[in-house]
């Protein structure tokens, strides 16, 4: 089938402003948009700039705007999005090249959660495992599976309107910290997201739920973070 | 839930703010809704004039009503006008500002509504 590719192209050295630029490409309905934007690269156009890694939906590198929902280009098929295909970068992230953004404000509200391991509790006995329980092992399980892929915060109106929020990574990063039993640094991450640009930005628009690629329910682990700020219990 | 650990936050003016929008939702509900029903409906609005309302007022619970009504629906207003705009200011100091100025004008419009509703009606002399 011949596929129409219309691509947001944005040059900083010559383009005063981004502008589409359509393509035509001959692909297979189970051919993914990474792939067609690989052929287009590669046949017509090399000057065409995108991010991407492992092409299995595991890093994250090729979150673009398809159809005007966010997406993985890896993840996405060409007939879950038709024979007319509209991609651009990622909203609410300053543009670098074509479909790449800036990912530097993400990754500083993501830092500023602390989003690692922390335990001042002294080392078990056997000087290996702090161990947990399944139960207290799931109540975090959702929010592990985060690939730092910027869908859901680029998606987020809050976001767009004001990038000094968090943004809902940010907090679905804290979230598995805050209520994994063995962290002991969750009053200081609680108190990080009760500020101003923190949790209470998030106005419940739930497109981040709708776009993130792996499922997680993140405006249900916001609400969570809310909770627990309110009750001061995790 | 079992295992469930408590932890220390400290309250902040965000944490406050946000549970006032919801106490105050909460008491707007009936409060408004009868305001609504009595005024609109069973009064109607062309019959409210200043007999109508030195007669309500002559019941001081009728003024305890209006005072809770307007102290609960304009803080609940201007909160959510903060909150909106506080989206778009991305000025830490113009932040700052626009959240003084909109206390002012809260306590402002809240004293004189409270001074009216506390000094009642007078009828002006035939």
């Amino acid at each position: 089938m011949l596929v129409t590719v219309k691509i947001l192209r944005y040059n900083p050295e010559k383009d005063a402003q981004p502008s589409y630029q359509t393509f035509q490409v001959e692909a297979e309905e189970t051919d993914r948009v990474l792939d067609l934007l690989e052929k287009i690269k590669g046949e017509q156009d090399g000057s065409l700039s995108f991010r991407r890694s492992c092409g299995h939906g595991i890093c994250g590198s090729d979150a673009m705007r398809i159809n005007g929902m966010n997406r993985l280009a890896c993840k996405t098929l060409v007939r879950d999005v038709g024979d007319q295909i509209t991609v651009e970068p990622l909203l609410g992230l300053p543009k670098i090249k074509d479909l790449i953004v800036d990912m530097k404000p993400f990754f500083d509200h993501y830092r500023r959660v602390m989003p690692y391991f922390i335990s001042d509790l002294p080392v078990p006995e056997d000087g290996r495992e702090r161990l947990q329980s399944p139960e207290e092992r799931l109540r975090f399980d959702d929010t592990t599976k985060c690939i730092l892929c910027a869908c859901c915060t680029t998606s987020c109106p809050s976001f767009w309107a004001n990038d000094q929020y968090y943004g809902p990574a940010a907090i679905v990063n804290a979230h598995r910290f805050i209520f994994d039993s063995r962290d002991t640094a969750t009053a200081e991450r609680l108190q990080i997201l009760a500020e101003e640009m923190g949790v209470w930005r998030c106005r419940t628009a739930f497109n981040c739920t709708e776009a993130c690629p792996r499922e997680i329910q993140i405006t249900k682990a916001i609400a969570e973070v809310k909770q627990a700020i309110l009750s001061g219990k995790v | 839930m079992s295992g469930q650990r408590s932890v220390k936050i400290k309250p902040n003016y965000e944490v406050i703010a946000w549970k006032w929008m919801r106490y105050t939702a909460i008491a707007l509900i009936p409060l408004a809704w009868f305001h609504m029903i009595l005024q609109d409906v069973l009064v109607g609005v062309h019959r409210i004039d200043l007999n109508y309302v030195q007669v309500r007022w002559a019941f001081w619970g009728w003024r305890v009503y209006d005072f809770f009504l307007l102290a609960f629906a304009f803080a609940h207003g201007v909160n959510g006008l903060r909150q909106v705009l506080m989206d778009y200011i991305h000025s830490e100091k113009a932040r700052i500002w626009v959240s003084w100025g909109l206390l002012v004008f809260w306590l402002v419009i809240s004293l004189i509504g409270a001074f009216a509703i506390i000094g009642g009606v007078r009828m002006p002399s035939s």
